[in-house]
């Protein structure tokens, strides 16, 4: 990146989101870069990122394939970790995050236990990692009426359709009533009319629970329909692009994608991604 | 919608009464058509047999008729039962004594990579020893009781149980694995939770074939020196020219091994109540 980039609204590449003054932060990364070595060679995932997200708000990470938004995310959720930099999530380091049960993540396929009812996934997180129903957790059934799953408890994986499946994982990760959503590109597999209708429940969801949520996709539609911000990734190596604030209204409902200000929006990050 | 009387609308499906009856009439003679045509081809051979036996004239010792196999199955019911009970109890401790071990030893390497690629290859190599040359030394070293037909039937049913424990324990959905770690699971919980509850397909489908290879064990080792024994009934008959004894004899080997098989298959319905995403 050598030229700033001349968006209104967009920040340039390397610079860290401004954290309001008082408002607590959920994340931030400085510098972090993350290498992987292979018999091919070492290959850059992230080169330098540094970004802050405040608590409360919902940040998609957009970008071409190869940009290091997955990377990014996991580097957040303490599975990877970071060859330089620094990463700090709810002012701690990730690991005290993810063992104080601050994190939930939602995985792109789900990643239910084919063995388990529906139920009995939601109430895995409370079966291990020395964790009980401590203040703040959720009753499983709670969780599962919550994500429209009512009269589903004892229904095995394959008999749920996709959407399902990813609704009860979206209740798993809620179950321990997370601080901090990771969501990596949760409904990229779904038919467009179903993951129409989980946005608007996420979006449901997020107001309902408050939860900062970071949240990975390549489709733009979703990234504005979401966001309130959306950070820009470019790939080879994965760095900040920009930071796009989605100045929509809230809160949102599908016909807002008919506006002129979300076509524009739209129409902004496609012509960022397109430079990517 | 349809809206005549008989038919009633729920999540998408119309239920129209006699479309239903004529559907599940369809659904119900394609179960019974393959139920009955196996027993039907069954019947079809044995009667051909009979027929080719009786046309061509041959002689019992060579070729008995299905009815003379069916004689001898009745009237030496006592001894063809007494000699079943030893088999049947070696293959049953050869199968719990080589599949226990081969679980137990997918564990271990499945804990320490370093063992698996220590002993996995010794375990290859034991396992290309034809049964035949196994089953000599093993009565050598074990004598001529039970025991060394308990060992070959054990030694048969470990190697495929041992590959397919160790590929169940480690074939493991990666997204899985990545959620224990977020979930901060100890190694303990993610072997209990995630790789034995995986594992259990590819076990059952091991131990199927353990029950019927169990049995050839136990039956092999009989060979080598027994006098009890299906395996030492079979060498009997064959070396009396008993062949209507020695066809009956095959027949209760046969009927154990598909029981064996069956038993083992029931349960697996009961354990394994999941479709695997994976697992084929």
């Amino acid at each position: 990146m050598t030229a700033a980039v001349a968006v209104s609204g967009a920040i340039p590449a390397g610079t860290a989101a401004p954290a309001k003054s008082g408002a607590a932060e959920a994340v931030r990364c400085e510098g972090v870069t993350v290498r992987f070595t292979t018999e091919r060679g070492t290959v850059t995932a992230l080169d330098g990122v540094s970004l802050a997200i405040h608590a409360g708000s919902f940040l998609t990470l957009l970008g071409p394939s190869g940009c290091g938004k997955s990377t990014l995310l996991r580097v957040i959720a303490d599975l990877v970790p970071p060859s330089a930099g620094k990463v700090a999530v709810l002012g701690a380091k990730p690991e005290v995050a993810r063992r104080n049960r601050d994190i939930g993540f939602v995985f792109q396929d789900a990643a239910l236990l084919p063995w388990r009812t529906a139920l009995q996934n939601v109430q895995l997180p409370f079966e291990v990692g020395g964790a009980q129903q401590r203040p703040g957790t959720r009753p499983p059934e709670e969780l599962l009426k919550l994500v429209g799953l009512a009269g589903w408890e004892n229904a095995y994986p394959h008999e749920l359709s996709g959407g399902m499946r990813q609704r009860v994982s979206i209740a798993r990760a809620l179950v321990s009533g997370p601080k901090l959503l990771l969501m990596d590109e949760p409904f990229g597999a779904l038919d467009e009319i179903t993951r129409d209708r989980l946005n608007e429940e996420l979006l449901d969801v997020w107001e309902s629970t408050g939860t900062t949520i970071v949240f990975v996709t390549h489709s733009i539609y979703e990234a504005v329909f979401l966001s309130q911000q959306v950070l820009m990734l470019a790939a080879r190596p994965g760095r900040v692009r920009a930071l796009v604030p989605i100045t929509l209204p809230s809160p949102r409902r599908l016909p807002v994608r008919e506006t002129a200000e979300f076509v524009a929006l739209a129409g902004l990050l496609r012509r960022e991604l397109e430079n990517c | 919608m349809a809206s005549d009387a008989s038919a009633t609308v729920s999540g998408g499906f119309v239920v129209d009464q006699a479309e239903q009856a004529r559907f599940m009439a369809a659904k119900r003679r394609l179960l019974w058509r393959k139920r009955l045509l196996p027993v039907g081809a069954v019947i079809l051979l044995l009667v051909l047999w009979h027929w080719a036996v009786v046309a061509f004239d041959i002689k019992p010792f060579i070729a008995p008729t299905p009815t003379a196999v069916f004689r001898v199955l009745i009237q030496r019911f006592d001894i063809l039962m007494a000699n079943l009970m030893p088999t049947a109890i070696e293959a049953v401790c050869g199968f719990l004594l080589g599949n226990f071990a081969a679980i137990a030893l997918a564990t271990a390497f499945v804990h320490n990579r370093a063992a698996e690629e220590a002993f996995f290859p010794i375990a290859v190599m034991v396992n290309t020893i034809p049964v035949v040359a196994k089953a000599p030394i093993l009565v050598l070293l074990l004598g001529n009781g039970m025991e060394p037909k308990i060992a070959i039937a054990a030694l048969i049913c470990f190697f495929p149980t041992l590959v397919n424990m160790v590929r169940g324990l480690q074939d493991v959905n990666p997204q899985a694995l990545e959620l224990m770690r977020v979930l901060s699971a100890s190694p303990r919980e993610i072997f209990l939770k995630i790789r034995v509850q995986n594992s259990l397909p590819y076990l059952f489908s091991a131990l199927k074939i353990a029950a019927s290879t169990s049995v050839i064990g136990a039956i092999v080792g009989e060979w080598i020196g027994s006098v009890k024994g299906i395996g030492a009934l079979i060498i009997q008959a064959t070396y009396a020219f008993d062949t209507p004894l020695l066809y009956a004899t095959i027949a209760v080997g046969s009927t154990f091994s598909a029981c064996f098989f069956g038993v083992i298959g029931l349960i697996e319905r009961h354990v394994v109540k999941w479709k695997s995403d994976r697992a084929g």
